[in-house]
Protein backbone atom coordinates (compact mmCIF):
# COMPACT_ATOMS: atom_id res chain seq x y z
CA UNK A 1 0.00 0.00 0.00
CA UNK A 2 1.33 3.26 -1.18
CA UNK A 3 1.75 6.10 2.04
CA UNK A 4 0.16 9.00 2.37
CA UNK A 5 2.33 12.73 0.50
CA UNK A 6 2.37 15.23 2.41
CA UNK A 7 1.31 17.89 -0.44
CA UNK A 8 3.43 20.93 1.51
CA UNK A 9 6.58 19.00 0.14
CA UNK A 10 4.90 17.82 -2.60
CA UNK A 11 5.74 21.27 -4.96
CA UNK A 12 9.22 21.43 -6.44
CA UNK A 13 9.81 24.44 -5.32
CA UNK A 14 8.89 23.96 -1.59
CA UNK A 15 11.34 20.96 -1.73
CA UNK A 16 14.23 22.39 -3.17
CA UNK A 17 14.18 24.80 -0.45
CA UNK A 18 13.51 21.77 2.31
CA UNK A 19 16.50 19.87 0.92
CA UNK A 20 18.84 23.12 1.06
CA UNK A 21 17.67 23.67 4.18
CA UNK A 22 18.03 20.13 5.82
CA UNK A 23 21.78 19.84 4.93
CA UNK A 24 22.79 23.50 6.15
CA UNK A 25 22.33 25.29 9.59
CA UNK A 26 21.06 28.48 7.91
CA UNK A 27 20.40 30.48 4.34
CA UNK A 28 19.73 33.83 3.63
CA UNK A 29 16.56 34.51 1.08
CA UNK A 30 18.92 35.56 -1.96
CA UNK A 31 20.91 32.63 -1.38
CA UNK A 32 17.65 30.31 -2.02
CA UNK A 33 16.46 32.37 -4.49
CA UNK A 34 19.78 31.99 -6.44
CA UNK A 35 19.66 28.26 -5.55
CA UNK A 36 16.57 27.56 -6.52
CA UNK A 37 16.80 29.78 -9.72
CA UNK A 38 13.17 31.20 -8.57
CA UNK A 39 11.92 34.94 -8.42
CA UNK A 40 11.61 36.61 -5.29
CA UNK A 41 7.60 36.38 -5.15
CA UNK A 42 7.23 33.08 -6.01
CA UNK A 43 9.95 31.77 -3.23
CA UNK A 44 8.81 34.56 -0.59
CA UNK A 45 4.72 32.83 -1.07
CA UNK A 46 6.49 29.31 -0.54
CA UNK A 47 8.27 30.11 2.27
CA UNK A 48 5.89 31.72 4.13
CA UNK A 49 3.38 28.09 3.24
CA UNK A 50 6.18 26.08 4.87
CA UNK A 51 6.61 28.32 7.75
CA UNK A 52 2.81 28.16 8.39
CA UNK A 53 3.06 24.44 8.35
CA UNK A 54 6.23 24.73 11.09
CA UNK A 55 8.37 23.34 8.34
CA UNK A 56 10.68 26.34 8.49
CA UNK A 57 11.68 29.24 10.58
CA UNK A 58 11.99 32.97 9.25
CA UNK A 59 14.05 35.62 10.68
CA UNK A 60 14.04 38.90 9.99
CA UNK A 61 16.94 41.70 10.36
CA UNK A 62 19.42 44.24 8.96
CA UNK A 63 22.31 43.19 7.82
CA UNK A 64 24.51 46.79 6.71
CA UNK A 65 21.52 48.54 6.33
CA UNK A 66 19.67 46.13 4.06
CA UNK A 67 16.92 44.01 5.30
CA UNK A 68 18.17 40.19 5.34
CA UNK A 69 15.96 37.03 5.77
CA UNK A 70 17.28 34.15 7.34
CA UNK A 71 15.88 30.57 7.12
CA UNK A 72 15.91 27.43 9.37
CA UNK A 73 14.38 24.21 8.98
CA UNK A 74 12.72 22.84 12.12
CA UNK A 75 12.41 19.60 13.17
CA UNK A 76 9.12 19.77 12.43
CA UNK A 77 10.51 20.26 8.66
CA UNK A 78 13.48 17.60 8.99
CA UNK A 79 10.62 14.68 9.91
CA UNK A 80 8.67 15.51 7.53
CA UNK A 81 10.89 15.58 4.88
CA UNK A 82 12.49 12.28 6.02
CA UNK A 83 8.89 10.89 5.72
CA UNK A 84 8.35 12.35 1.96
CA UNK A 85 11.94 10.66 1.11
CA UNK A 86 11.02 7.49 2.53
CA UNK A 87 7.37 7.51 0.42
CA UNK A 88 9.46 8.19 -2.28
CA UNK A 89 11.96 5.66 -2.06
CA UNK A 90 9.00 2.94 -1.67
CA UNK A 91 7.36 4.39 -4.93
CA UNK A 92 10.42 4.20 -6.63
CA UNK A 93 11.51 0.60 -5.65
CA UNK A 94 10.88 -2.23 -8.34
CA UNK A 95 7.35 -3.81 -7.20
CA UNK A 96 8.00 -7.91 -6.33
CA UNK A 97 5.87 -10.05 -8.90
CA UNK B 1 -5.60 17.11 3.89
CA UNK B 2 -3.30 14.58 2.20
CA UNK B 3 -3.31 13.23 -0.57
CA UNK B 4 -2.07 9.64 -2.11
CA UNK B 5 1.10 9.51 -3.60
CA UNK B 6 0.09 8.08 -6.98
CA UNK B 7 -2.46 10.44 -7.55
CA UNK B 8 0.22 13.39 -6.72
CA UNK B 9 2.63 11.71 -8.50
CA UNK B 10 0.01 11.44 -11.95
CA UNK B 11 0.37 15.22 -11.72
CA UNK B 12 3.15 17.72 -12.21
CA UNK B 13 5.79 16.24 -9.87
CA UNK B 14 6.65 12.52 -10.57
CA UNK B 15 8.64 10.60 -8.06
CA UNK B 16 11.75 10.82 -10.11
CA UNK B 17 11.54 14.74 -10.94
CA UNK B 18 10.90 15.24 -6.76
CA UNK B 19 14.04 12.71 -5.93
CA UNK B 20 16.39 14.37 -8.63
CA UNK B 21 15.26 18.18 -7.34
CA UNK B 22 16.48 16.25 -3.72
CA UNK B 23 19.60 15.13 -4.83
CA UNK B 24 20.73 18.29 -6.79
CA UNK B 25 19.83 20.86 -3.69
CA UNK B 26 21.55 18.53 -1.37
CA UNK B 27 24.51 18.25 -3.40
CA UNK B 28 24.65 21.85 -3.50
CA UNK B 29 25.20 22.51 -0.01
CA UNK B 30 27.39 19.40 0.39
CA UNK B 31 29.66 20.49 -2.54
CA UNK B 32 30.24 24.15 -0.73
CA UNK B 33 34.23 24.14 0.13
CA UNK B 34 33.93 25.59 3.68
CA UNK B 35 37.11 27.25 3.96
CA UNK B 36 38.98 29.00 0.80
CA UNK B 37 42.68 28.27 2.09
CA UNK B 38 43.71 32.07 3.22
CA UNK B 39 43.99 32.18 6.56
CA UNK B 40 46.69 28.67 6.29
CA UNK B 41 48.51 30.73 3.55
CA UNK B 42 48.08 33.83 6.11
CA UNK B 43 49.79 32.48 8.97
CA UNK B 44 51.53 29.79 7.21
CA UNK B 45 53.88 32.44 5.85
CA UNK B 46 53.81 34.61 8.97
CA UNK B 47 55.09 32.14 11.29
CA UNK B 48 57.38 30.59 9.18
CA UNK B 49 58.49 33.73 7.92
CA UNK B 50 58.85 34.91 11.87
CA UNK B 51 60.62 31.66 13.25
CA UNK B 52 63.73 31.92 10.19
CA UNK B 53 64.10 35.30 11.05
CA UNK B 54 64.47 34.43 14.35
CA UNK B 55 66.41 31.67 13.73
CA UNK B 56 69.22 33.86 11.68
CA UNK B 57 69.24 36.62 14.23
CA UNK B 58 70.02 33.91 16.58
CA UNK B 59 72.90 32.60 14.45
CA UNK B 60 74.18 36.01 13.58
CA UNK B 61 74.57 36.91 17.12
CA UNK B 62 72.41 39.62 16.48
CA UNK B 63 69.64 40.89 19.33
CA UNK B 64 66.01 41.50 18.86
CA UNK B 65 65.04 38.85 16.98
CA UNK B 66 62.66 37.88 19.51
CA UNK B 67 60.57 40.90 18.85
CA UNK B 68 59.44 39.32 15.56
CA UNK B 69 56.83 37.66 17.64
CA UNK B 70 55.13 41.04 17.98
CA UNK B 71 53.50 40.25 14.94
CA UNK B 72 51.25 37.60 16.00
CA UNK B 73 48.83 39.80 18.00
CA UNK B 74 48.83 42.17 14.88
CA UNK B 75 48.03 38.88 13.03
CA UNK B 76 45.16 37.87 15.32
CA UNK B 77 43.81 41.00 14.72
CA UNK B 78 43.72 40.80 11.36
CA UNK B 79 42.48 37.43 11.15
CA UNK B 80 39.50 38.12 12.99
CA UNK B 81 38.59 41.08 11.31
CA UNK B 82 38.69 39.18 7.88
CA UNK B 83 36.35 36.06 9.23
CA UNK B 84 33.73 37.96 10.50
CA UNK B 85 33.72 39.85 7.06
CA UNK B 86 34.08 37.00 5.56
CA UNK B 87 31.12 35.45 7.50
CA UNK B 88 28.78 38.57 6.72
CA UNK B 89 29.43 38.12 3.05
CA UNK B 90 28.79 34.18 3.55
CA UNK B 91 25.07 34.09 2.63
CA UNK B 92 24.55 30.06 3.38
CA UNK B 93 25.96 28.76 6.97
CA UNK B 94 26.75 25.10 7.01
CA UNK B 95 27.17 23.02 10.12
CA UNK B 96 30.80 22.75 8.77
CA UNK B 97 31.25 26.19 9.54
CA UNK B 98 30.34 25.73 13.03
CA UNK B 99 32.39 23.05 13.72
CA UNK B 100 35.49 24.87 12.19
CA UNK B 101 34.89 28.02 13.67
CA UNK B 102 35.34 26.14 17.45
CA UNK B 103 37.65 24.11 16.33
CA UNK B 104 39.97 27.36 15.46
CA UNK B 105 38.60 29.02 18.33
CA UNK B 106 39.75 25.69 20.87
CA UNK B 107 43.16 26.21 18.79
CA UNK B 108 43.64 29.89 19.39
CA UNK B 109 42.76 29.42 22.88
CA UNK B 110 45.15 26.44 23.13
CA UNK B 111 48.02 28.30 21.46
CA UNK B 112 47.38 31.40 23.83
CA UNK B 113 47.71 29.57 26.66
CA UNK B 114 50.93 27.37 25.81
CA UNK B 115 52.62 30.73 24.59
CA UNK B 116 51.89 32.44 27.91
CA UNK B 117 52.93 29.31 29.69
CA UNK B 118 56.54 29.92 28.39
CA UNK B 119 58.20 30.78 31.25
CA UNK B 120 56.94 28.21 33.04
CA UNK B 121 57.54 25.20 30.83
CA UNK B 122 60.48 26.60 29.07
CA UNK B 123 61.05 27.45 25.33
CA UNK B 124 61.97 24.23 23.94
CA UNK B 125 58.37 22.68 25.36
CA UNK B 126 56.84 25.73 23.99
CA UNK B 127 58.04 25.17 20.34
CA UNK B 128 57.29 21.76 20.20
CA UNK B 129 53.78 22.09 21.90
CA UNK B 130 53.27 24.86 19.07
CA UNK B 131 54.14 22.17 16.22
CA UNK B 132 51.83 19.65 17.93
CA UNK B 133 48.48 21.92 18.34
CA UNK B 134 49.35 23.29 14.23
CA UNK B 135 49.52 19.29 13.88
CA UNK B 136 46.00 18.77 15.82
CA UNK B 137 44.11 22.00 14.47
CA UNK B 138 45.57 20.90 10.89
CA UNK B 139 44.59 17.55 11.19
CA UNK B 140 40.55 18.34 12.40
CA UNK B 141 39.98 20.54 9.55
CA UNK B 142 41.85 17.86 7.02
CA UNK B 143 39.13 15.25 8.38
CA UNK B 144 36.05 17.87 8.45
CA UNK B 145 36.88 19.01 5.13
CA UNK B 146 37.67 15.99 3.75
CA UNK B 147 40.32 17.21 2.11
CA UNK B 148 43.58 15.21 2.31
CA UNK B 149 46.51 17.59 2.05
CA UNK B 150 45.79 18.92 5.22
CA UNK B 151 45.82 15.43 6.89
CA UNK B 152 49.07 14.49 5.49
CA UNK B 153 50.17 17.71 6.45
CA UNK B 154 49.34 17.53 9.97
CA UNK B 155 51.27 13.61 10.04
CA UNK B 156 54.39 15.63 8.87
CA UNK B 157 53.49 18.49 11.43
CA UNK B 158 53.45 15.57 14.20
CA UNK B 159 56.95 14.37 12.59
CA UNK B 160 58.60 17.62 13.41
CA UNK B 161 57.58 18.24 16.68
CA UNK B 162 59.25 14.85 17.24
CA UNK B 163 62.14 14.99 15.01
CA UNK B 164 62.77 18.79 17.01
CA UNK B 165 62.48 16.94 20.44
CA UNK B 166 66.31 16.34 19.31
CA UNK B 167 67.49 19.47 18.52
CA UNK B 168 68.66 22.65 20.07
CA UNK B 169 65.81 25.38 20.52
CA UNK B 170 67.30 27.65 17.74
CA UNK B 171 66.88 24.43 15.60
CA UNK B 172 63.51 23.98 16.66
CA UNK B 173 62.64 27.49 14.47
CA UNK B 174 63.58 25.56 11.41
CA UNK B 175 61.44 22.46 12.44
CA UNK B 176 58.38 25.03 13.07
CA UNK B 177 59.20 26.20 9.68
CA UNK B 178 59.34 23.08 7.80
CA UNK B 179 55.71 21.99 10.14
CA UNK B 180 54.31 25.23 8.37
CA UNK B 181 54.98 24.24 5.12
CA UNK B 182 53.75 20.72 5.51
CA UNK B 183 50.54 21.79 7.64
CA UNK B 184 49.51 24.96 6.53
CA UNK B 185 51.26 26.46 3.41
CA UNK B 186 51.17 23.56 0.79
CA UNK B 187 47.73 22.54 1.69
CA UNK B 188 46.65 26.18 2.10
CA UNK B 189 47.71 26.89 -1.30
CA UNK B 190 46.05 23.75 -2.76
CA UNK B 191 42.71 24.27 -0.63
CA UNK B 192 42.71 28.03 -2.03
CA UNK B 193 43.35 26.41 -5.36
CA UNK B 194 40.63 24.13 -5.05
CA UNK B 195 38.29 26.54 -3.59
CA UNK B 196 38.70 28.90 -6.62
CA UNK B 197 38.21 26.37 -9.18
CA UNK B 198 34.36 25.26 -7.30
CA UNK B 199 33.73 28.88 -7.23
CA UNK B 200 34.34 29.41 -10.51
CA UNK B 201 32.67 25.77 -11.77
Amino acid sequence: MLKELDPILHSQLRLAVVSILVGVKQAEFSYLKEKTNSTAGNISVQLQKLKEANYIEIEKSFKDNYPQTVCKITKTGVKAFEAYVEAIQNYLKPKKK
Amino acid sequence: MKTTLQSELSENLSAEKSFETINAMISIAKNKLADDGFLFIFWGWLVCFSSLFHYVFIKLNFKGGEYVWALMPLGGIFSMVYAIKQNKKDTVKTYVDDYLKYLWIAFGISLIIVLISMSENGIKNTYFFLMVLYGFATMVSGGILNFRPLIIGSILAFACALASNYFGTSEQLLWISLSLICSYIIPGHMLRNQHKSEINA
